[in-house]
């Protein structure tokens, strides 16, 4: 009885078990014997180890990007994977992506080069515009030490015009991708909220996971290793987006890539930021309520989360429960979910009134780099006065940390030099920065204060900020 | 040569064929996993294995207990050897580095053996261990005591010259700890055939990895064959051998099965080399007209307890400027950490940093442009020595490099460029990488069809050497490249040197043109003397081969199918061997031992090296401090260029890895226990793509007819030398700050 069933480079593949410690790295290398995908960090830091992934529920056919190293074997159940391995043509000839990656000379030592292929594969086939800002979003989760990366661009570049090079998957091959294989062992996906709150009733010790981002790096380096999993991945239920009247309502396994255009359409600033979490691979996996239950003092989503008044509803056998994010996070990667309970939905309001919402993120390197300080905020200014301010920071405290002080000080003042005047004493009292090799503590602080004076400069003028980029 | 030729793997490499070390296919293996030290300095005192045994699929634990003396002790390659050190890991209960092997564990299946891994505990007994090169404990000792053959090179009276000088600068420059990051992993996969052990690992030098194994394990160098045709970057990491290789090739014979290793991310930082810290205290001497009178530079490197690597720079810097009195000092300190190694450039990058700051300090106090600076300090001879430079384009590149980057228009006063938030700095700096060359051995066969094939044991590291070969060999057989195959790699091929100090394509290149050339004599002898034969009677030196043609200068010719036919053979086979200039005729014999001997840089007649001038543009925010590189550009003149393509490749990658050691590169270390804290690609930034400016190269003409036949300069570590000076020139000349410690940041901006 397989536990296991999907598709690889076109063919079906089944397997008996799904060992919950096995990557989809390691079992493309060692058991399906296709060497051309590549181990250069096992924590997805390097993008050496990309594949696609098409997940044909959802109507979703695309091929996605992840990084296998990430990935435990069981979540290849129900969906089209394609490796390196796959894209020549039948004839032998060359993928596009390929062809433009040898044009190019954008191989030197060559071992980051089937990841930057997959890459490049997924973003080609997506049909995506190629500007520049989308070809550096599209390639950030790929590290090459030889190139300078250069030529690879050029490659990206290259393929502007050439129509989209992959077989579209069959429809009885996508209908059968859909059904559930038989119970599995070690590693259970389920593919209804009911199902789901029902296995973890039964099994409130297994893991719950999301994307797998930050779960599969405890397995590859923080020598964990689960022995049960349950996966939010294939629950329809959760993968819903609701826009409505008020706010935007994402599902507990709504990943960072789907959440994106909404995010992008009523919150640019949060989007501008989401964009900055990790590599498109990471995005296309991790979860927004996986970042948000890991309550990481440096999870990029909670600043903003918590600035924009955003609410958890918090799903078990028994019912629901509702509450603010800023509740919800409870201490050092601690959280209010109670055994057997999960995320449901993710609900952030929109902005009313006058409210605009900023967000910043400073890091050493632009991409993929964990952010020495975030800062988010909510105003509104009203007669050239702060009428209200919800300020939030990260890296900065043990949890993310509410500004009170500060908002206390400039929330009713002239929105002008002479509030700036105070937040420096403000943040002080708010903030207890550390000092770590990513910034010293003063460089957090002084840092924090300039990015309210950067506010200040950015929320005079009209527009919506999306100063990230320049950044 | 010298067209632009695609790289000739590159189809293996986008399709995933091109197979690395532990890509290779075995029948069967078995999966190792390290187990690593927690303290640095200390013993262990004992094992608790119980957990570990019990995970069902666990073969074999390896520890100290069991493994002992059965690795013999390398020799250092600092004093001739092959080894990166004398370290042999799992020979006794002492720890000398933190991240040292402590077990090996083996297992079916990988998942089983990381498992088992996790459950091995051990219990140490915990010293002070001495971390770097301030820290207590340490042994600080001169390089001349330390090895004989180090010289500190001097000329004239510098303490009085500096004395004398109306201009002076006195400084102390520091790098960081820095470690390659390849994207490939250490690997290694031990096969035993009886008593013939076959070993796949990612390698720079094969034919010393094959003598180290044979000597380490007490086996038959012949018995040892080493295959590494791909590597996945290796920067100088995979130059040395390391402890690892013998102890899987012991895994493997325990269990006689095939065992797989490859090791963590994390433990990449402690299982190899790395670049170690340096300090530097340069002092320079000037006249008002920027005539430099003095120049006294001392080093001191970070090292192990039981190697004295040592990079010694001052063997580069001494040699750049017209300085009449130079005097230097190197020393080494010795901690408790691992044996550092070469990385890209090893003296250069540490050392050039400090000589190159200090010149623009220089030029700050003399109000002086920079490049002006260079300029009146050029030369054409070894100030030392007095010797000519083969070739030498230094001012050639600052010319260009600063019309190309609009040089002119820069503000000299600094804090005087700024650009709405950002405050602009230009900077520049030197580049410049000594040209090394090694005794080399090659087999060419050339078929009556053209088919050729070239047997070098080279290393292609990504560099572009299959490329380079198989033009050298189809320029002198008159074949288009797609007629040659390139095998490399492999060491039951022609030994070839170490992949390093630059110097695989001057070696290979003039190897592997003799081979042909060898070929060449025999076809147009039998063209010549064929009856009736279009050539019959002309000089050897009057033609040439052209178009798969021997075509004399009249456009008579003979097609080479035909002069085989003459011949009467359906292929020739050559082989030859090639020692450059200045090298004794022994060097052959230790190549063939693995001997990683070069010739080259200051030699006692002349003097080889590449040059570069870098430009750069660094923009600093007045908000966050945050350092942004806009745009560089670097012109390099490295003598007769074999590929533009793959050099262009090389000068890019090289100026990026330079932007990235001076703004993000560092190895953390706690202090208090001699360990390094950011070991993964999360924490150890290397540059992603979008931190990637817009980045120019220039290829100066340089022809050079002295160095080699084919007057070839290695290149691959130019580019990175002198970037990191120009960006803290750069930022000098943004801010008014002068940083004189690497990497660069926000908060020394702030």
């Amino acid at each position: 009885m397989p536990a296991l069933r999907f598709m690889l480079n076109g063919e079906w593949r089944s397997e008996e078990r799904a060992s919950p410690t096995m990557s989809v790295l390691d079992y493309l290398r060692t058991v399906a014997r296709l060497t051309g995908t590549k181990e250069g960090c096992a924590e997805g830091d390097c993008g050496a180890c990309t594949i696609a992934v098409a997940c044909p529920d959802k109507d979703q056919h695309a091929y996605q990007a992840v990084n296998s190293c990430l990935m435990m074997v069981g979540q290849l159940d129900g969906l089209s994977v394609m490796t390196v391995e796959g894209l020549a043509r039948g004839d032998g000839g060359l993928h596009p992506v390929q062809q433009a990656l040898v044009d190019t000379d954008a191989t030197q030592c060559g071992f980051c080069t089937p990841g930057f292929v997959m890459s490049m594969f997924a973003f080609h086939q997506a049909g995506e515009r190629i500007t520049e800002t989308a070809v550096h979003e599209a390639l950030a989760g790929n590290l090459c030490r030889c190139t300078g990366y250069r030529p690879i661009i050029e490659a990206c570049r290259r393929l502007a015009g050439l129509p989209p090079f992959v077989q579209p998957l069959a429809k009885e091959d996508a209908e059968r991708l859909a059904v559930s294989p038989d119970e599995p062992v070690g590693f259970t996906a389920p593919r209804s909220l009911g199902a789901l709150a029902s296995a973890l009733a039964a099994r409130p010790q297994a893991w719950l996971l999301g994307g797998g981002t930050d779960l599969g790096l405890l397995v590859s380096k923080e020598r964990q290793s689960p022995t049960d999993v349950i996966s939010t991945a294939r629950v329809p239920e959760l993968k819903n987006i609701a826009v409505t009247a008020d706010a935007l309502e994402l599902g507990g396994a709504v990943t960072y890539s789907a959440a994106l255009p909404h995010l992008d359409d009523l919150f640019p600033a949060f989007g501008a930021l989401v964009r900055r979490i990790g590599s498109r691979q990471i995005r296309n996996l991790g979860t927004i309520a996986g970042n948000l239950a890991t309550a990481s003092p440096i999870g990029d989503t909670l600043p903003c989360l918590i600035a924009l008044e955003a609410r958890v509803v918090l799903r078990r056998t028994t019912g629901a429960r509702h509450m603010s994010v800023e509740d919800f996070i409870t201490g050092y990667r601690k959280t209010a979910l109670a055994p057997g309970e999960f995320i449901e939905t993710i609900c952030i309001p929109r902005l009313a009134g006058r409210q605009r919402f900023f967000a910043y993120k400073l890091s050493k390197r632009f991409d993929q780099d964990i952010s020495a300080v975030i800062a988010a905020f909510r105003i509104a200014i009203s007669g050239g006065k702060v009428a209200s301010l919800r300020a939030v920071y990260g890296g900065v405290a043990p949890t993310p940390a509410r500004a009170k002080a500060l908002e206390m000080v400039l929330t009713g003042h002239p929105w002008n030099s002479e509030a700036l005047a105070a937040i420096d004493a403000a943040l002080a009292r708010d903030l207890s920065p550390i000092g770590d090799h990513r910034a010293s503590a003063s460089y957090r602080l002084d840092a924090a204060a300039n990015l309210v004076r950067r506010l200040h400069a950015d929320s005079s003028g009209d527009e919506p900020s999306v100063r990230l980029e320049a950044l | 040569m010298g067209r632009p030729e695609p790289r000739v793997d590159g189809r293996l490499k986008v399709t995933g064929n091109a197979r690395y070390a532990s890509d290779f296919p075995v029948a069967n293996p078995a999966h190792a996993c390290l187990v690593t030290s927690a303290i640095a300095k200390g013993r262990i005192v004992s094992f608790d294995l119980d957990d570990a045994r019990a995970v069902p699929g666990v073969l074999d634990i390896l520890t100290h207990e069991t493994v002992g003396n059965e690795v013999h002790e390398p020799k250092f390659f600092g004093s001739g050897g092959t080894a990166s050190t004398i370290h042999r890991p799992l020979s006794s209960a002492q720890i000398s580095h933190a991240g040292q092997i402590v077990a090996i564990v083996v297992a079916d299946t990988y998942e089983a053996a990381r498992e088992a891994a996790y459950r091995v505990r051990v219990t140490y007994e915990e010293e002070d261990a001495a971390t770097t090169l301030d820290s207590d404990g340490v042994e600080t000792l001169p390089a001349t005591k330390v090895r004989k053959e180090h010289k500190n090179p001097r000329v004239g009276d510098a303490a009085a010259a500096l004395r004398a000088a109306p201009v002076t600068i006195d400084a102390v420059y520091e790098t960081p700890t820095q470690h390659h990051n390849a994207i490939e992993l250490y690997a290694t996969t031990c096969v035993w055939s009886g008593e013939q052990l076959t070993v796949y690992e990612p390698s720079q030098f094969v034919h010393a990895l094959k003598h180290a194994m044979a000597e380490q394990l007490g086996i038959d160098a012949e018995d040892v064959r080493v295959i590494s045709p791909y590597v996945g970057g290796a920067f100088g990491s995979k130059a040395a051998v390391t402890p690892r290789t013998a102890l899987v090739a012991i895994a493997a014979r325990r269990l006689n099965r095939p065992v797989k290793l490859v090791a963590t991310r994390a433990q990449g930082f402690t299982i190899a080399t790395y670049r170690a810290e340096t300090r530097h205290r340069v002092r320079l001497g000037a006249q008002r007209d920027g005539k430099l009178t003095a120049y006294v530079h001392e080093g001191w490197e970070a090292t192990s307890r039981l190697d004295d690597y040592l990079v010694g720079g001052t063997e580069t810097t001494a040699h750049i400027y017209d300085v009449p009195n130079v005097s230097t000092r190197v020393n080494v300190v010795r901690t408790d950490r691992a044996t550092p190694g070469f990385m890209r450039s090893p003296p250069e990058v540490p050392y050039v940093f400090a000589l190159e700051t200090a010149l623009d300090e220089l030029a700050e106090a003399l109000d002086m442009d920079p490049i002006e600076l260079r300029r009146i300090n050029d030369t054409r001879n070894d100030p030392i020595t007095g010797a000519p430079y083969t070739s030498r384009s230094l001012m050639a590149c600052y010319d260009e490099a600063s019309r190309a980057f609009g040089w002119r228009r820069r503000n000299l006063p600094p804090g005087s460029m700024r650009d709405g938030d950002w405050l602009v700095g230009w900077g520049c700096a030197t580049a410049v990488y000594p040209t090394f060359m090694g005794a080399a051995t090659a087999r060419v066969r050339l078929a009556r069809n053209g088919a050729t094939r070239v047997e070098i044991a080279a290393h292609d590291l990504g560099t572009g050497a299959y490329t380079a070969i198989a033009q050298t060999a189809a320029e002198r057989l008159g074949l288009p490249v797609a007629a040659v195959e390139v095998l490399l790699g492999d060491s039951a091929l022609p030994a070839a040197p170490v992949a390093g100090g630059s110097n695989t394509t001057a070696s290979c290149c003039n190897v592997v043109a003799k081979a042909c050339d060898g070929i060449r004599r025999r076809l147009v002898r039998a063209a010549m003397r064929a009856d009736r034969g279009p050539l019959r009677g002309r000089k050897p030196s009057s033609v040439n081969f052209v178009d798969r043609h021997i075509a004399g200068e009249d456009g008579a010719k003979v097609s080479l199918a035909d002069a085989f036919d003459m011949l009467g053979a359906p292929m020739i086979e050559e082989y030859a061997h090639w020692l450059p200039h200045g090298m004794e005729p022994d060097a052959l014999k230790k190549l063939h031992l693995g001997s990683a001997a070069l010739t080259g840089g200051a030699m006692e007649d002349r003097i080889a090296a590449a040059f570069g001038a870098e430009l750069v543009e660094l923009r600093v925010n007045v908000y966050t401090g945050e350092l942004r590189v806009p745009r560089i550009v670097g012109a390099f003149a490295a003598g007769r260029i074999v590929n533009p393509r793959t050099a262009h490749s090389q000068y890019v990658g090289g100026m990026i890895w330079g932007i990235a050691s001076a703004l993000h590169e560092q190895t953390e270390l706690d202090r208090r226990v001699a360990r390094y804290v950011n070991t993964d690609l999360a924490e150890y930034l290397i540059p992603v793509n979008a931190d990637v400016p817009d980045v120019q190269a220039i290829l100066v003409s340089e022809e050079d007819r002295l160095v080699n036949p084919l007057g070839i300069k290695g290149l691959g570590e130019l580019a990175n030398v002198g970037t990191a000076a120009a960006l803290g020139n750069a930022l000098y000349h943004a801010t008014g700050r002068r940083i004189r410690k690497l990497p660069l940041r926000i908060e020394d901006v702030l």
